[in-house]
């Protein structure tokens, strides 16, 4: 494998009943460097794709691998400190009190410097002009609020590569803008990122290659 | 006759609770392991999965034997079975307790799991046509329906620490018990949002608990239902009073 494919499928295959194949034998080599967009309509098997790669669902057939290691020899956290994961859902990042706590929680968890997770913390707060709302619960905010609040939380992290689930959902034209921004940014520092999206304008203005997936298979895929 | 049959939810309940009841009154181990057994059967014949609700349940398993022998421990009558530096950590009696324990759970867990072979409509109808109060009947089924959402809001939360880079399984037992207080508020909060906009919802579709119903949905009780009904509550008194006057 080219040392710049970061992650790769084997004759990947899911399904939740039998039959039924939800991804349908996709092979596919993705480079780090790289902005990939992954397209397709309602039910194509996009979101599916992503927690396979994420680990969170087991194929029922076929590898994943990451840096060369089958994802079955990882566990979600060692894949969660290469690729950071925004869910479909927002909510479903959220699991503190506070928008202030759920930044900074993981830093502080892992035993880092206050000060270094407070400077952090307030710099994604600007970034994502979430300030106002450091002392709000994450559930009680808006859906944009919430979508920048999941990202800045994986920003957080600092991972290697980025993989985002329908990222500007509920954001405006303005928002969408400055996450634009901010991956041409974490991009050119070398984070790769595949894009699962419905907003062609948004891949558009990103993207390396672009891939379309119809019923868990590949019908289209291409680099610019 | 049996075979592609459908029980009406109100026997399902009527077995449930036959067996439940006898899980509970009976305090000899084989008694309990026939009770055991015989809800398995019973499960079967309602077409329960027993192995995907043996897997649904693996990690409640878990709590279930380490709550019994924190019971066998705490429960010193008897002959003593082991010391540990002079003390009595394990007696008969403790072992009896804590099987007695783990039993009793199973038999309620695997009846339990005969009513999840009907669906939440079908409960609430069975509890309406037995006289239940449709605001009653109703919260009952909606407890039931929030039940799997808490568990997933659970989870989420679990994969979301993990995928941030936190090897949960993998910290000090102090610190994990911390994250899992951490996180209770924000979850129970998050249900509590979710009925909220469910209760929203239902009352905009212009649903209320009116006094007058009429439902679409009737149950109908088939002579099959009615003899298994007579069958459980007989044989339920049957064995409990052989246990009580043996």
């Amino acid at each position: 494998m080219n040392s710049l494919n970061f992650i790769e499928l084997r004759n990947l295959y899911f399904e939740y009943k039998e039959e039924n194949p939800i991804i349908n034998n996709i092979n596919l080599k993705i480079k780090k460097d790289e902005v990939t967009a992954i397209l397709g309509p309602n039910g194509s098997g996009k979101t599916t794709l992503g927690k396979l790669i994420m680990g969170i669902l087991r194929p029922t057939d076929g590898q994943v691998y990451i840096s060369n290691k089958d994802i079955l020899n990882m566990t979600l956290a060692q894949i969660g400190s290469k690729i950071g994961y925004l869910f479909q859902n927002p909510e479903k990042h959220f699991f503190s009190n506070t928008v202030e706590e759920e930044l900074g929680f993981v830093l502080r968890l892992k035993g880092l410097n206050e000060d270094y997770v407070e400077n952090q913390v307030e710099e994604l707060l600007k970034l994502f002009q979430l300030e106002y709302l450091k002392k709000s619960s994450p559930l009680l905010i808006s859906q944009g609020e919430k979508q920048r609040l999941a990202i800045a939380a994986i920003l957080i992290n600092d991972p290697e590569y980025l993989l985002l689930d329908e990222p500007t959902t509920g954001l405006d034209m303005e928002r969408k803008d400055i996450l634009i921004k901010v991956l041409k940014e974490l991009n050119k520092k070398g984070i790769g990122m595949t894009i699962i999206s419905h907003d062609h304008f948004f891949v558009e203005e990103l993207f390396h290659r672009v891939i379309n997936i119809h019923r868990g298979e590949i019908i289209y895929d291409q680099r610019i | 006759m049996i075979k592609g049959f459908k029980f009406d939810p109100r026997t399902k309940l009527t077995v449930v609770l036959c067996i439940s009841t006898l899980g509970i009154i009976i305090n000899d181990i084989f008694s309990l392991i026939f009770i055991l057994v015989l809800t398995f059967l019973i499960a079967k014949f309602f077409h329960v999965n027993i192995k995907r609700s043996f897997k649904n349940i693996k990690k409640l398993l878990y709590l279930i034997f380490i709550i019994a022998i924190i019971q066998s421990i705490f429960s010193t009558e008897g002959k003593a079975l082991l010391f540990i530096g002079g003390f009595k950590v394990l007696s008969t009696s403790g072992l009896g307790k804590g099987i007695q324990f783990i039993l009793r759970m199973m038999i309620i867990i695997f009846s339990a799991a005969i009513i999840g072979t009907s669906n939440s409509r079908e409960i609430i109808q069975g509890f309406v046509q037995w006289g239940l109060p449709y605001d009653i009947a109703f919260m009952v089924a909606l407890g039931i329906r929030f039940l799997p959402i808490l568990t997933e809001e659970v989870k989420d939360s679990l994969i979301a620490i993990q995928l941030r880079g936190i090897e949960i399984n993998n910290i000090p037992i102090k610190k994990r018990i911390s994250i899992y207080s951490y996180i209770f508020t924000p979850i129970l909060a998050g249900t509590i949002l979710k009925a909220e906009k469910l209760s929203i919802a239902i009352e905009m579709r212009g649903f209320r608990a009116y006094y007058n119903r009429t439902s679409y949905l009737v149950l109908k009780m088939s002579k099959w239902d009615y003899l298994i009904i007579f069958i459980s509550i007989i044989l339920t008194a049957y064995i409990a009073i052989i246990n009580f006057t043996r």
